[in-house]
């Protein structure tokens, strides 16, 4: 029997590369995704569920396949985790939320069927925060993911779990859904990569809803190889997803190694004079533009003037959307009922108000008085002009250079509790990343290195629409020459593992 | 209520009428968001899906055909193209709703600014006092023709929609919501592609919201795009109501009334609602805006809900979706696909088989009618046209009214009817055998050249074997002979019977008379 793989040490790549040459088993990964989930994720709570019964059934069908010597598919025995807020037949897909508590799901998300038909292994349900609002996952119904870097600070938010899973090697891939930074902003806490493609670039059949108008899905991953194998799995058009683009898929997965010799890389100069951005998080946005110059790219400044306008407007919108998409969990179809209703309304208002946490409750708020007669035009006719001018700025950047590089997010992980009072700074933390779901550009988060707290830094490439190739092109390069291959202390804590059974 | 107080009612108000009517797409075959089939009836809950049913992360992808019928149905009544429009959500809770939002179109219908001719006849135009010459006009341009009038009503829009599911209540009165214990939610119909269109407030009288109904159906039959069933509810009528004094230009406060699922129900609850509106304003108190259901047993309007507190839809862009962009050359090459409607199917009848105009409004209005006929005509011929809709709307007419059946369900085909024709007109049989051959097709499906020949009633109209047969019956009955030639001219009768026994039947009754008379004589 061979000693049990490391899934801190090894890639996605590495790992299914080792299937398919014999030298380990798919049910071996699976097998040590578990052992490691029982180690760590009491403390890290990264998952929602655990699906070993999916995750085995998978393997046995990798394993099975190699044994007949036919040619394994991308992500064989690559260990997954899903956001759960994703559908996937024989779990439950509770959004983080008493609502759905007990809702089992009746169909796949297509983004999650494609990843498991690339032969990767469903370990679990990650954790998010509630319909995915929040930046901490402090905001779900069943208590917050701890950040694997230090337990007492956050993990970031709203794909928490899925961030914290990869970065405790309890996963080597998973699927996050980004609205306004939710993939980004917890890769960067959680020294992971997270990409956000385009608008429209991966099918939204099956997540759960949040701003129809803003949400990919989006995978995480230990390095930008990684990212770009699971991105290559899941994108491409949909039948079941009119908003999804018909514009073919490239391989994401070749481009890493080309390098970024004349890629004229954008340097967003406003961003880096925000207020509250820490001196940390400056200088290693700094440091990136210089190691991109140093690797060959052509370095500039830019500016994006309306970009300012993007949390409010962001702010308006998200929460309309919202509002609508979170109407049909009404306690009559499916989700949490209420004892005893008096009648219909009886039962919509306390289904609801025992169903919601606060932070659904505010955003339907907002969302309803946005979009309610005599406000609509002041509110949400407002925001989508300032949307259409952030969508000009970003053309406008774009027409010279290939890529912007940013800030991820002001301060590196916050402790819980930190801004729980206070939404509005808790909103803040998402104020490079919202921009571009707002303009429907790709973007990734990149770890830079560790603040001098230890947390890790993460610094936000951003590319033009469909242009994913030369993003991650990009972010490969400045990965290469950083060398930073993150290991949280509580995983070197854990040692190196034993021998399998 | 009596026709003759509406009458009175309108010589002193105004009636002012619009009408909402919402058709199912029954010809997308699937729903307009999703794969599922589109029909009626079905056991609760199964022709439904993750999308239909509004499941967590289900999206709505648009039933591209369903798109087309309604800008078809658009071009068909004479409305404009929006060559950019989109969808929007409409927000209101209720059970029937699996989003609790239903996607629907708000201010870029596909379709919009339209008409429909309607022509009033008959008894209905005696409610249009104004025509009449004694009022003064003021109404929409209405126009005398022969002894009706004829005249034009606009449509403000056609858009396009998904329907709800069904809600059966149990223990509340009249299967209503209010004090039900149960709900039962069948979304069997849930997503189904809707049309709805509203029309202008052009209409003044209940026979000409009638007309305009019948005159849709016969349009929506035409095109194809529904089976327009009201029982089924697949046609949909609602009346926005008002009255208001004679020589007033304000619009009254109107009502809406629901549950119309006959054009029997629309006239009549309007005709009940004009009335009811007048007296109150004769007691001197105000119309309350409100929704109004017609109770078609009680023959009465009640009110439903008050609308005095206005819904907020809070309507936004369908995210879901992408705006439609059509091609100007692409909506060019559907109006080329309109097939002939039914005023224009009418006048042809008119020209090409020389019908009288009711006649040819009759058959032009049923498309399945003008079908038939048209099929039947060509076997007959032209010269024998006239004859085919006499039966078609005499007996055929009668035997759907008697049976409450549809045409398609009837066994008389075209062929049949031309046959029966050409044995009447050769003078195979007499109108009234006729008569008893159509039951018998109708109900077995023979065809009439072997029923008469079974029933062995082919007539005799040759000369000498009536006169045989006279002779006979003539020397049987030497009493009655002497009788009728000494005066007694009613035996007449007595001997055509007796003839007509000796010929079982078949004796031509002209020429047996013509006989009996020259023998007797």
């Amino acid at each position: 029997m061979s000693a049990s793989p490391d899934l801190s040490a090894m890639s996605a790549r590495q790992l299914r590369d080792a299937v398919a040459s014999g030298g380990i088993s798919a049910r071996e990964i699976a097998e040590a995704a578990y052992a490691r989930a029982e180690s760590l994720d009491t403390e890290v709570h990264a998952f929602l569920q655990l699906t070993p019964e999916l995750a085995f059934a998978a393997a046995e069908k990798v394993d099975r396949a190699r044994a007949a010597g036919e040619e394994l598919p991308p992500l064989a025995g690559v260990p997954a985790g899903i956001k759960d807020n994703m559908n996937l037949v024989g779990t439950r897909t509770t959004c983080g939320s008493r609502i759905l508590h007990n809702h089992e799901s009746v169909y796949d998300c297509t983004a999650v069927r494609r990843l498991l038909a690339a032969g990767a292994l469903p370990i679990g349900k990650c954790n998010l925060d509630e319909f995915a609002f929040g930046s901490s996952t402090e905001n779900s119904a069943f208590g917050p993911t701890r950040n694997p870097w230090n337990l007492e600070r956050v993990p970031g938010g709203s794909s928490g779990g899925s961030a914290a899973c990869v970065a405790a090697g309890m996963a080597s891939v998973s699927l996050g859904s980004d609205t306004g930074g939710s993939i980004r902003q917890p890769a960067a806490l959680t020294g992971t990569v997270g990409l956000k493609p385009t608008y429209g670039r991966v099918s939204r059949y099956g997540v759960v809803a949040f701003g129809s108008s803003l949400d990919q899905i989006g995978p995480f991953g230990k390095t930008v190889d990684d990212v770009a194998l699971a991105l290559e799995a899941i994108a491409g058009a949909d039948p079941f997803d009119a908003t999804s683009s018909p514009e073919p898929v490239a391989r994401y997965a070749a481009a890493p190694g080309e390098g970024v010799r004349g890629l004229r890389v954008g340097v967003v100069r406003g961003m880096l004079e925000t207020e509250g951005l820490a001196p940390a998080i400056r200088a290693a946005v700094r440091d990136a533009a210089e190691t991109l110059a140093g690797l060959g790219a052509e370095v500039g400044d830019v500016e994006l003037p309306s970009a300012r306008h993007g949390l409010a407007a962001y702010y308006i919108i998200g929460p309309a959307e919202a509002s609508s998409n979170l109407a049909r969990f009404d306690g009559i179809r499916y989700g949490h009922r209420c004892e005893d209703p008096a009648d219909v309304i009886d039962l919509y208002m306390r289904s609801r108000a025992e169903g919601f946490g606060q932070e659904s409750i505010r955003r339907i708020m907002l969302g309803t008085y946005a979009l309610s007669a005599g406000y609509y035009d002041a509110y949400y006719g407002q925001a989508q002009k300032a949307r259409t001018r952030i969508i000009e700025d970003f053309r406008a950047a774009f027409s010279r250079f290939d890529v912007l590089l940013t800030p991820t997010t002001p301060e590196t992980a916050f402790r819980f509790g930190a801004k729980v009072a206070d939404p509005y700074s808790m909103y803040l933390n998402d104020v490079y990343t919202i921009p571009v779901n707002l303009a429907g550009n790709c973007a990734v988060s990149v770890p830079a290195g560790l603040d001098p707290a230890g947390l890790p830094i993460g610094i936000q490439l951003i590319g033009d629409h469909f242009a994913e190739a030369t993003l991650l092109r990009a972010a490969a390069a400045f990965e290469a020459a950083v060398a930073f291959a993150p290991v949280p202390p509580l995983v070197r804590s854990l040692g190196t593992p034993k021998g399998g059974e | 209520m009596a026709i003759d107080t509406l009458i009175e009612v309108l010589a002193r108000y105004e009636a002012v009428i619009g009408l909402e009517i919402h058709t199912e797409i029954t010809a997308a075959r699937t729903k307009m968001f999703c794969g599922c089939p589109v029909a009626f009836g079905g056991e609760p809950n199964t022709r439904v899906c993750p999308v239909c049913l509004g499941m967590p992360g289900a999206l709505p992808v648009p039933n591209e055909a369903a798109v087309e019928w309604t800008l078809l149905a658009g071009l068909a009544t004479e409305c404009d193209i929006a060559l950019w429009s989109q969808f929007h959500r409409k927000h209101y809770f209720y059970p029937d709703m699996p989003k609790d939002y239903q996607i629907s179109q708000y201010d870029l219908p596909f379709c919009s600014g339209g008409f429909v001719e309607v022509e009033v006849d008959g008894d209905g135009v005696a409610e249009r006092a104004d025509i009449g010459g004694s009022m003064p006009f003021v109404g929409p341009e209405a126009v005398a023709e022969g002894s009706g009038y004829r005249t034009r009503i606009g449509i403000t829009r056609i858009h396009l929609e998904e329907d709800t599911g069904k809600m059966v209540h149990v223990g509340g009165a009249e299967g209503r919501i209010s004090g039900a214990t149960h709900s039962f939610v069948d979304f069997n119909r849930a997503g189904t592609p809707l049309m709805e269109l509203v029309t202008e407030p052009d209409i003044r009288t209940p026979e000409e919201a009638r007309r305009f109904a019948q005159k849709l159906r016969s349009i929506w039959l035409a095109l194809g795009v529904s089976d327009c069933n009201m029982e089924e509810g697949s046609m949909r009528v609602d009346a926005n109501v008002s009255v208001r004094p004679r020589g007033s230009s304000e619009f009254g406060t109107k009502s809406e009334i629901k549950n119309l699922n006959s054009f029997k129900a629309l006239h009549d609850a309007i005709e009940y609602e004009i009335v009811r509106q007048a007296a109150t304003l004769d007691a001197g108190r105000a119309v309350s805006q409100e929704t109004r259901h017609w109770d078609a047993g009680a023959r009465r309007t009640s009110g439903l809900r008050s609308k005095e507190e206005a819904h907020d839809y809070r309507y936004f862009p369908e995210p879901d979706m992408v705006p439609f962009n059509f091609d100007p050359e692409w909506v060019d090459s559907l109006a080329e696909r309109l097939p002939e409607m039914p005023d224009a199917r009418r006048d042809r009848y008119i020209a090409q088989y020389g019908l009288r105009k009711h006649d040819a409004s009759a058959l032009a209005g049923e498309f399945a009618f003008a079908c038939f006929f048209e099929e039947t005509a060509g076997i007959a011929g032209l010269d024998r046209s006239k004859q085919v809709v006499n039966w078609m709307l005499g007996e055929l007419t009668a035997l759907l009214k008697a049976q409450g059946s549809e045409l398609s369900d009837v066994r008389v085909t075209p062929a049949m009817l031309a046959e029966l024709v050409a044995l009447i007109e050769d003078g195979g049989i007499s109108g009234k055998q006729a008569k008893d051959v159509f039951a018998e097709m109708a109900e077995t499906g023979d065809p009439p050249g072997a029923i008469v020949e079974d029933r062995g009633m082919k007539q005799v109209s040759d000369v000498a074997e009536i006169e045989a047969a006279v002779s006979r019956v003539l020397e049987a009955h030497p009493a009655e002979v002497a009788s009728y030639r000494a005066g007694k001219q009613t035996l007449i009768g007595f001997f055509v019977g007796q003839v007509m026994r000796e010929t079982r039947g078949q004796g031509n009754p002209r020429v047996v008379n013509e006989a009996l008379r020259r023998m007797l004589g």
